[in-house]
């Protein structure tokens, strides 16, 4: 009797445990795509702070330059030409556009308050590819083109701030007001539905410990106060290493080398 | 040993349930009811989470909505915002035309349609986490719909650029429609703003007018700013006229950059303004500038308004049924003026769902026929619209396998005797066969006969007779003009006879939407007769012309001789 009723109690168990993992899996997926927050962050003077620094590169086939095809507005758009921007290798394989920061950061500096926080609009390119917005910050978008675009930046189960504003080529500075983001997340993707090769991402970040690569695959963390941290990067072609971050510590006023090499996301 | 395991088994299920347990209770309590009515009627489509992956929703474009985005296309709310209740409460009552979101009117009782209300806005947190209720849209300043207001808006259509998308004429075939998708990755086209019956939200001029001020969250469509902010209309039209320009005199190119000043001033106090840092001489321009936008919005919806009839047009049947109308004259060309002399008969058209593969999405609305004849021949005028021109098969890696855009107009081999007897089978015929005239966007002045018996089993005719053909493609409008005379010696094709009633049915294929083959678009049997020219006029009429000429040339001679002698 005793041993029916465990038995009951188990499978019961296990149906809820099933349960709780489907209902879960969707979001799980999601999540290995995304970066990685602390719960809460507080910002305080960094005196005598590290420096974390450091080269992404690439392994593996670097796929051939896909260049984007000008369906539209030829003499504004077709100045130039135009190549994917999802995976950038330079010289000796190094990666551009690649997020490297901080994951459990939970003290540190404030953000640099006089940084621009800009997308430009050029020749029908987003630049930069990828650009980090703390939180609550307003995203000023440039529009440098004789020709109308729109600026979507899809919406975040956080956030609900999917902005889809038109931007004519009158307007050559356009400050996103009302899309004030609430919440760290992202990275999210940025479109122009007018002109449909223009990509580019944004990520709602809620303390200063981003960088993203530059063409030589480098980065700088700095001010970082003395301590242990998890290092994660995200790359919208090669993924991100949330599952298995690399641990670094920083001490007082030295400096950390941490160089990654990514390989295509499967 | 076995018991400690058990037992620690049973702790570690323990305790994940109670995480199970406290992830339960963080949605709010929902009523029982509109859960039950939604996964009732509503989860086969959009999933029993709500994310828009029920059973049915992979065959359905645009997909069943997701609702743990949080995004409403519909919305009474500015952009950003969630919309109201009542938002939504509308929406499931009517449904959204265009797309497979029924209306539940009739189906379900208002009560339940506020329960499943508030049990899919648990889908999205973001609905708890508000605490002021979603900013709305004002309507004030409506300017009231009149043919002034409409041809200033015209001009403002060219301004907020909405042609980029929706086409010179609205037709949806805006240069950047190819590529356009929506929040999840799925091709998503411009409404055709000539039907407006397939508005997802209504086609009220404050319909038209929250769309576009508000933006369609989910899709491609944005929301919309002043394109020319602190420019008075009469300064914004000029602006346009003097940016359209190759070269501009000295005066124009300083009076231009007056202008782009003006309204570069204007966009910078529009950003302090939202920063609450403006002085008090920079409100007023932003009030004038906001009042001006306003009056700019109203217009735009006025014509946007006026591109659609205000209703979809009633299909051929009854007193709508497609007359070929008799001419002595010479029949039309395509282009011809006569054309315009004609009421069209609309024939709408639905997707093929019959046969695999079917088409469950289709974006050819209908087609449009006129058509006239004379003593020899017949001639028809085909219109539909597709907001793409495709020649061919193209493969990309965007927008996927694209065929070529084609039409095919069926009728029977013989007219059945009488209404009532036995047509062929709608879907091109069966054991009894049918004759078709079909036409390819490749091939474009040419329509090719065949006899099919069957969807699958068409052939050529071996004959092809004397067709003529001519065709047109712009701005998201086919035009297809065919000739034939009315009697031919080929056994397998349709003979024609004035007064007589003639089924008629048609297959069109829009090639950016995937159609080929069976994938198509659909309409059942209509007809459509020659119409007897009233008897007086035919039979009559032109002995008695002659009889008359006759007798004055008789008269005539008489007199001369008369004279002579
Ligand atoms: C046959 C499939 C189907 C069924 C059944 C169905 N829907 Fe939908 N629903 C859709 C599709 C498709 C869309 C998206 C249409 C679009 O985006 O244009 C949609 C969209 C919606 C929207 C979004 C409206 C907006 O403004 O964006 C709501 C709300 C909605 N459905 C509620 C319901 C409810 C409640 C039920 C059940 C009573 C239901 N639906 C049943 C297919 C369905
Ligand atoms: C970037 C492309 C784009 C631009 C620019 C654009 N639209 Fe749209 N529009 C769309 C798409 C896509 C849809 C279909 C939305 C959907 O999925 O239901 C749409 C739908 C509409 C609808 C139908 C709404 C409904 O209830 O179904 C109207 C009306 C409309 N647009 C008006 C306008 C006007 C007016 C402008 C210019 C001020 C404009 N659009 C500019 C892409 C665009």
């Amino acid at each position: 009797m005793k041993t029916k009723m465990l038995t009951c109690l188990i499978l019961l168990f296990a149906f809820g445990f099933g349960l709780f993992v489907f209902a879960d899996s969707h979001e799980k997926e999601e999540e290995m795509n995304k970066l990685v927050f602390p719960k809460a962050y507080k910002s305080t003077t960094v005196k005598d702070g590290g420096k974390i620094s450091g080269v992404v590169k690439f392994e593996g086939e670097v796929p051939e330059k896909k260049k984007l095809e000008i369906t539209k507005d030829p003499k504004v758009c077709g100045v130039t030409d135009k190549f994917d921007e999802s995976l950038v290798v330079g010289d000796g394989m190094a990666l551009k556009n690649t997020i490297v920061y901080l994951m459990d950061i939970s003290q540190g500096k404030d953000f640099d308050k006089d940084a621009k926080v800009e997308i430009d609009q050029k020749d029908c390119r987003f630049d930069p590819h990828v650009q980090i917005i703390p939180v609550g910050t307003v995203l000023t978008m440039l529009n440098n083109d004789k020709a109308t675009h729109n600026v979507h930046i899809f919406g975040t189960k956080k956030n609900n701030t999917e902005i889809n504003i038109q931007q004519t080529k009158n307007r050559k500075k356009m400050r996103l007001t009302r899309f004030k983001s609430k919440n760290a997340e992202g990275p999210v993707e940025v479109k122009c539905d007018i002109h449909g090769w223009m990509k580019a991402w944004v990520a709602y970040v809620p303390h200063p410990y981003f960088a993203v690569t530059n063409e030589k695959g480098e980065f700088t963390l700095e001010d970082v106060p003395a301590g242990t941290y998890k290092l994660g990067y995200w790359h919208e072609a090669c993924g991100t290493n949330n599952k298995e971050p690399v641990t670094v510590t920083v001490t007082a006023g030295g400096e950390v080398k941490q160089d990654f090499t990514l390989k295509l996301k499967k | 040993m076995r018991t400690k395991n058990v037992v620690h088994l049973v702790l570690i299920l323990g305790l994940l349930s109670v995480l199970n347990l406290t992830y339960a209770q963080d949605t709010p309590e929902v009523s029982e009811e509109g859960k039950e009515v939604y996964e009732e009627s509503c989860a086969h489509c959009h999933g029993i989470e709500g994310r828009g992956d029920g059973s049915a929703a992979e065959n359905l474009l645009p997909r069943p909505r997701d609702f743990t985005r949080g995004l409403y296309k519909i919305r009474s709310t500015e952009s950003g915002q969630l919309p109201t209740d009542q938002d939504l409460f509308d929406i499931i009552t009517i449904g959204m035309p265009g797309s497979s979101m029924p209306g539940w009117e009739t189906s379900l009782s208002a009560n339940d349609r506020w329960e499943v209300v508030a049990y899919i806005k648990t889908f999205y947190d973001g609905f708890k986490e508000s605490e002021t209720p979603p900013r709305q849209i004002s309507l004030e300043g409506k300017i009231p719909y009149s043919e002034d207001s409409v041809e200033i808006g015209k001009v403002l259509y060219t301004q907020f650029a909405c042609f980029e998308c929706h086409g010179n004429l609205g037709r949806g075939d805006g240069t950047s429609a190819p590529t356009l998708q929506d929040e999840w990755g799925f091709k998503s086209w411009p409404a055709n703003l000539t039907q407006s019956w397939n508005y997802r939200g209504g086609n009220g001029i404050d319909d038209i007018y929250k769309r576009f001020i508000g933006g369609i969250a989910g899709s491609a469509m944005p929301m919309f700013e002043d394109p020319a902010f602190g420019l008075t209309i009469e300064q914004s039209k000029r602006y346009n006229e003097l940016d359209s320009k190759v070269e501009m005199t000295e005066s124009e190119e300083e009076e231009y950059n007056q202008l782009d000043e003006k309204m570069g001033n204007a966009y910078e106090i529009l950003d302090l303004m939202a920063d609450g840092d403006a002085t008090e001489e920079q409100k007023q321009i932003y009030d004038t500038a906001m009042k001006a936008f306003n009056v700019k919005s109203w217009h735009l919806a006025n014509y946007v308004k006026s591109l659609s009839p205000e209703k979809q047009p009633e299909p051929a049947i009854g007193k709508n049924v497609l007359r070929s109308q008799y001419t002595i004259n010479e029949l039309p060309e395509i282009a011809d003026a006569a054309w315009e002399t004609l009421e069209s008969s609309y024939f709408p058209l639905v997707g093929q769902i019959i046969v695999e593969p079917r088409q469950f999405n289709p974006t050819i609305d209908s087609v449009n026929v006129k058509s006239f004849y004379n003593d020899t021949e017949v001639v028809f005028l085909f219109t539909w619209d597709d907001r793409t021109h495709n020649t061919e098969v193209e493969e990309d890696e965007d927008t996927g396998t694209t065929f070529e855009d084609a039409i095919a107009i069926q009728f029977p081999v013989k007219v059945p005797k009488g209404p009532t007897a036995e047509k062929p089978y709608f879907l091109w015929g069966g054991r009894k066969a049918v004759y078709l005239w079909q036409w390819k966007a490749s091939d474009a002045d040419k329509v090719t006969e065949l006899t099919a018996k069957g969807i699958n089993n068409a052939e050529a005719q071996e004959v092809q007779g004397d067709i003529q053909a001519k065709s047109e493609y712009t701005d998201g409008q086919y035009k297809l003009w065919v000739k034939r005379a009315l009697k031919t010696d080929d056994k397998k094709d349709l003979q024609l006879e004035s007064g007589v009633f003639v089924p008629i049915a048609f297959s069109a294929w829009d090639g950016a939407n995937g159609d080929v083959d069976t994938k198509r678009v659909i309409s059942s049997w209509y007809s459509f007769v020659l119409e007897p020219v009233p008897s007086s006029r035919r039979f009559i009429y032109p002995p008695l012309v002659a009889l008359l000429s006759f007798g004055l040339l008789v008269g005539l001679r008489q007199f001369v001789r008369q004279r002579n002698t």
